[in-house]
C-alpha cells in the first residue's frame, strides 16, 4: 500500500505540473486571478457564490467571441454529482441583464458537487471541470447590520480610551437554528490614514477596541465569515467612532507625573551626595572626642609609668625639649589642643590682686589671696596645672611663697624682705625693696622669696626650710616691730607670699634632677641662664657681724663651696648679673644662716623647687 | 517539627481538594435543578451535552480542514479531481440530507442516526490514515499529530452523541429506535474494502465534507430538541 501510495503521490505530481500550465478556464473556486490574454476567451463562468448556504449564484461571461450576437444564447447547464446517473440540467433562474443564474433553495443541495457548463449555439458546450464545486465551499455571508459603539472607560491621562462594538448578525443567514456559524472580523482605521487594523476573528456579536487615541476619528466595518472556511464575505457599511480629549486631566496628570519623578531625583541625588560624602558627613555630624592632651606630657608615657622620662621631658631634656617633643608627638593631629595652664583666673580681671600661685592651688594651700579664687575654681591639684611655665607665670606670682608651709607658719607680712641685719639698713634696704614692689611689677630679681623646700609631706604638702632670710627676718623683724615702722612696711608687704618658685626660663616648671645636681655642682658650673642658683650661705659667716655693712657685697665668694655645698641651703637668690669676672652678682650678699639651723637641715644638694621626685626626696630626708 | 507542619500542610491541602469536589458536585446538582423556567428545566443538561458535542465536532471539522489545505499546498491537485472524488467517497452510500429543510424535516431518530452512521464510517479509515501519515517522512510532526487527533476525535465524537441518544430516549424525546451501534456497523463492514483504495487527499477532501455535515446536523437536532437554550 506504501508503494500504491508513493506511486500516487508522483502522478499526483506530474498531473498537477501539467494541469497546471493548461488550465485555461476559471478556477473561481480558488480565487485565482485571471490571466489576461490576448487569445480569445471562450464564454466563462466568473463567480459563483451562496450567501446562506441554501441558494447560490453564478455569473458568467460571454468573452471575446463575436460570433455570439445577443446574450440568450448562452445557456446555463448544471449536473449534481450525487449519482452516477444523472444528466445536465438547465438553469432554473436566468437574469440575462445580469448574467446571472439563481439557484433556489428546491435546487440546492449542500455537499454535493455541482458542475456547470455554458452552452451556446449549435450545442457548442463551453465547459471546464474546474468549475465544479460544493455550495458549502463558496458561501460568503452577508456583512452584519446595525452597527454601533459605546465608550467604555477613558485613561486617567485622558489621552486614550476604549470602545465596545456591537452589531447584529446579517439577516441571510440563519444563525438562529445554527445551520451557519458565523464568525466575525473588525477593522477600523484613523481617519485619513491608508492602512486598515484588523483585530481577530471570533464570532460574537461584540467586540472591544482598546487604546483609541482621544482627539481623532476612527472610521470601523466588519466583514463576516463561515466557520471553518476560508472566505470572507463584503464588509459592512462604516462607522466612525470619535471622543473628545479632556485637557484639564491630562494637565493635572501630567502634574502629578512631573512631580513624582523629581522628587524621586531629588531623592537620588542626595542619597549619592550622602554616600560620596560619607567621611565628611560622619566628620561633620559625629566629630570625634578629644582627648586630653596636656603640652609637654604624652599619655602613653603617663600610661607607661615612667616618671623619670616624663621628668626630664618637662624639664626640657636641655631646654628646648619640650617644644620638639610636643611638635614630634602632635604633629599629626593638629586638632590636638594642649591644655595650658592659665594662672590668670579670668574672675580675677586684674593682675596684681592675684595672691595665690600655681604652686598654692597645686599644694592645695589655704588661698591667702582674697577674691580670686572660688571654692570650686581649682577643686584639685589635676586640673590642668600640671605644668606651670615661666611663660605662664606672671611676675607677681614669684613674690607668693609657700609661707604656710614654713615652720613656723609666718604671717603674710613676714615675707621675706631683703635681707637686712642692719635693722636701719633694714629699713633703708626695705624700702627699694618696697619700692620695688611698689613699683608695680617687682621681679623676682629684686626679691628673696625663695624657700627651699626641706621636706615633703605624705599630704602633698612641701616643707620649707625657713631658711636664712627668715631667721633674718624674724630678727630683724622684732627690731622693727621695736622701732614700730615695720607694720607699716610689713602691711605694705602683704602681697608678697611665700611662694614656692616655680619657675624656669625656658618654660619648664620643674628643675630636674640633673639640673639640681647642676646647681649642686661647684659654682664654677653654674651656667647663666639655669633655673636656680642656690646661693650659698656665703654671708652666713658675715651676717652676724656686719649687719650694718653698706655696702652688699654683691659677691658670691667662691672660697668656700665645699662648706656651702653641705650648708643648709635656705636661702635662694637670683643671680642679677654676670660681672666682668665670669662671678655672678647677686642681691644678698649678707645672709647669715643660723647655725643651729645647720645640724637641721643636713642637705647636700639642693633641692628643685616645685614638685619633688621620690629620688630628691630621698635625699631630702636623708 | 518539620514533618509535622508538611502533614499538617498536606492534610490541609486534601481538606480543601474534598471541599473543592464537594462544592462542584452540590453546584453541578443544583445545576440540574432550575429556579426559574421550570418547562424546559429538565432539560438543561441535555442542552450543555449538546453544547459540548457541537463544539467538538466544529473542532473536528477545523482540523479537517487544515489538513486539507495542507495537502492543497503540498499536492496541487487538479480541479477535475472535484468531480471525480464525489463518486468515490465511501460515505457516500449513506444517505443524507441535502439541506436544511430536509435536515428539518426528517425525523430527530433518523437525524440521529445518520450522524452516528457517519461517525462510525469513519473511524477506520482515518485511523488507517493516521497510520500511511505517519510513516511517510515528507509530511510533518505538525500533521500526523493532527491526523491522530482527528481519529481521536471522531472516536470521542462517538461516544458523545450516544450519550445525548441515552438522554433524549430517557426524556423521552425520542424513541428507543436510535442506537443500535451493531447493526450500522455491520451494514458498513462490508463496503468498507472501498476506503482502503482512496487516495489521501480524496480521504481528507471527504473526511471534510462529513465533518461538516456532522457539525450542521447536531446543531439543527439541538435546535429542533432544545430550541431555548442558545439557538
Amino acid at each position: 500500500m506504501a508503494v500504491s501510495l508513493s506511486y500516487d503521490l508522483l502522478l499526483l505530481l506530474v498531473i498537477s505540473s501539467l494541469d497546471w500550465s493548461s488550465t485555461p478556464g476559471s478556477a473561481f473556486l480558488t480565487d485565482h486571478n485571471r490571466m489576461t490574454s490576448s487569445a480569445p476567451v471562450e464564454p466563462h463562468f466568473t463567480e459563483c457564490m451562496s450567501r446562506d448556504l441554501e441558494t447560490f449564484r453564478c455569473w458568467w461571461s460571454p468573452g471575446t467571441f463575436h460570433n455570439l450576437s445577443s446574450p440568450e444564447e448562452l445557456r446555463v447547464f448544471y449536473l449534481k454529482r450525487n449519482s452516477p446517473s444523472s444528466e445536465w440540467k438547465e438553469c432554473p433562474e436566468y437574469s440575462h441583464l445580469n448574467r446571472e443564474c439563481f439557484f433556489d433553495a428546491n435546487h440546492t443541495s449542500i455537499w454535493i458537487p455541482y458542475c456547470l457548463q455554458l452552452r451556446g449555439q449549435n450545442n457548442i458546450t463551453y465547459f471546464n471541470e474546474d468549475d465544479c464545486f460544493s455550495v458549502e465551499n463558496i458561501v460568503r455571508p452577508d456583512p452584519p447590520v446595525s452597527l454601533n459603539w459605546t465608550l467604555l472607560i477613558v485613561s486617567p491621562s485622558g489621552l486614550s480610551y476604549d470602545v465596545m462594538v456591537s452589531w447584529e448578525p446579517p439577516p441571510s443567514a440563519d444563525v438562529s437554528t445554527g445551520w451557519m456559524r458565523i464568525e466575525y472580523e473588525i477593522q477600523y482605521r484613523e481617519r485619513n490614514a491608508t492602512t486598515w487594523e484588523a483585530l481577530e476573528t471570533q464570532p460574537h456579536t461584540q467586540q472591544t477596541i482598546y487604546g483609541l487615541q482621544a482627539g481623532t476619528e476612527y472610521e470601523v466595518h466588519i466583514r463576516t465569515k463561515m466557520k471553518g472556511f476560508p472566505k470572507f464575505g463584503d464588509f459592512s457599511d462604516s462607522i466612525f467612532v470619535k471622543v473628545t480629549e479632556i485637557p484639564l486631566r491630562e494637565s493635572a496628570v501630567l502634574l502629578t507625573l512631573v512631580l513624582t519623578f523629581g522628587v524621586a531625583g531629588i531623592l537620588i541625588l542626595i542619597m549619592l551626595i550622602v554616600v560620596s560624602h560619607q567621611q565628611r558627613l560622619m566628620m561633620i555630624l559625629l566629630p570625634p572626642v578629644p582627648a586630653p592632651k596636656i603640652k609637654g606630657i604624652d599619655s602613653e608615657l603617663l600610661k607607661k609609668g615612667k616618671l623619670e622620662e616624663l621628668d626630664f621631658i618637662l624639664n626640657g631634656g636641655g631646654l628646648g625639649g619640650l617644644p620638639t617633643y610636643i611638635s614630634d608627638y602632635y604633629q599629626d593631629e593638629p586638632w590636638v589642643e594642649f591644655i595650658e595652664v592659665d594662672e590668670e583666673d579670668a574672675d580675677c580681671g586684674e593682675k596684681e590682686d592675684q595672691k595665690s600661685s600655681d604652686t598654692q592651688r597645686l599644694l592645695g594651700l589655704p588661698q591667702r589671696s582674697v577674691g580670686c579664687f572660688s571654692a570650686d575654681s581649682h577643686p584639685d591639684d589635676d586640673s590642668g596645672r600640671a605644668s606651670c611655665y615661666d611663660t605662664d607665670l606672671s611676675e607677681q606670682d614669684t613674690h607668693l611663697l609657700a609661707a604656710s608651709l614654713l615652720p613656723g607658719q609666718p604671717e603674710d607680712e613676714e615675707a621675706f624682705l631683703h635681707p637686712d641685719e642692719k635693722a636701719p639698713a633694714s629699713e633703708t634696704n626695705k624700702s627699694p625693696l618696697i619700692q620695688t614692689e611698689s613699683e608695680g611689677k617687682p621681679t623676682w630679681i629684686n626679691t628673696d622669696l625663695y624657700a627651699q623646700v626641706s621636706n615633703v609631706m605624705p599630704s602633698g604638702g612641701v616643707v620649707l626650710s625657713p631658711g636664712q632670710q627668715l631667721r633674718i627676718q624674724e630678727n630683724t623683724e622684732k627690731e622693727s616691730q621695736k622701732k614700730g615702722t615695720l607694720g607699716e612696711d610689713t602691711s605694705k608687704l602683704n602681697k608678697p607670699q611665700f611662694q614656692l618658685l616655680v619657675v624656669d626660663p625656658d618654660g619648664s616648671g620643674y628643675t630636674s634632677e640633673i639640673t639640681a645636681r647642676q646647681i649642686s655642682t661647684p659654682p664654677s658650673s653654674l651656667v647663666p641662664g639655669e633655673g636656680y642658683q642656690t646661693i650659698y650661705p656665703q654671708p652666713m659667716e658675715t651676717k652676724p657681724a656686719a649687719p650694718s655693712e653698706p655696702n652688699q657685697s654683691p659677691y658670691i665668694l667662691p672660697d668656700s663651696p665645699q662648706t656651702r655645698l653641705f650648708a643648709p641651703v635656705a636661702d635662694y637668690t637670683v643671680v642679677q648679673e654676670l660681672d666682668t669676672h665670669q662671678s655672678l652678682l647677686l642681691n644678698l650678699p649678707t645672709q647669715q644662716p643660723p647655725p643651729p639651723c645647720l645640724p637641721q637641715h643636713p642637705l647636700k644638694a639642693p633641692v628643685a623647687i616645685g614638685y619633688v621626685t621620690p629620688d630628691l626626696l630621698g635625699n631630702l630626708s636623708s | 517539627l518539620k514533618r509535622e507542619i508538611k502533614k499538617i500542610i498536606s492534610a490541609v491541602w486534601v481538606g480543601i481538594i474534598c471541599l473543592v469536589f464537594s462544592s462542584r458536585l452540590s453546584t453541578m446538582k443544583a445545576a440540574s435543578i432550575c429556579p426559574n423556567d421550570q418547562t424546559g428545566c429538565h432539560l438543561l443538561p441535555l442542552a450543555n451535552l449538546f453544547d459540548r458535542v457541537i463544539q467538538h465536532s466544529a473542532r473536528m471539522h477545523g482540523i479537517s480542514d487544515d489538513l486539507h489545505s495542507e495537502f492543497e499546498l503540498y499536492f496541487l491537485p487538479s480541479k477535475n479531481q472535484i468531480g471525480r472524488v464525489s463518486r468515490n467517497c465511501h460515505t457516500s452510500t449513506i444517505l443524507t440530507p441535502n439541506g436544511k429543510e430536509n435536515a428539518q424535516r426528517i425525523a430527530r431518530e433518523e437525524l440521529a442516526e445518520i450522524i452516528l452512521k457517519l461517525l462510525v464510517a469513519w473511524r477506520d479509515p482515518l485511523w488507517h490514515f493516521h497510520q500511511s501519515m505517519s510513516q511517510h517522512d515528507e509530511f510533518t510532526n505538525f500533521s500526523s499529530n493532527k491526523s491522530l487527533e482527528m481519529s481521536d476525535m471522531v472516536h470521542e465524537l462517538r461516544k458523545g452523541v450516544l450519550k445525548v441518544v441515552e438522554k433524549m430516549q430517557m426524556l423521552g424525546i425520542i424513541s428507543n429506535s436510535v442506537g443500535d451501534t451493531g447493526s450500522p456497523e455491520a451494514l458498513l463492514t462490508s463496503d468498507s474494502a472501498e476506503w482502503r483504495f482512496m487516495k489521501d487527499y480524496d480521504l481528507l477532501y471527504c473526511f471534510r465534507r462529513d465533518s461538516n455535515k456532522i457539525q450542521n446536523y447536531l446543531k439543527i437536532l439541538k435546535c429542533r430538541i432544545v430550541p431555548k437554550h442558545g439557538c
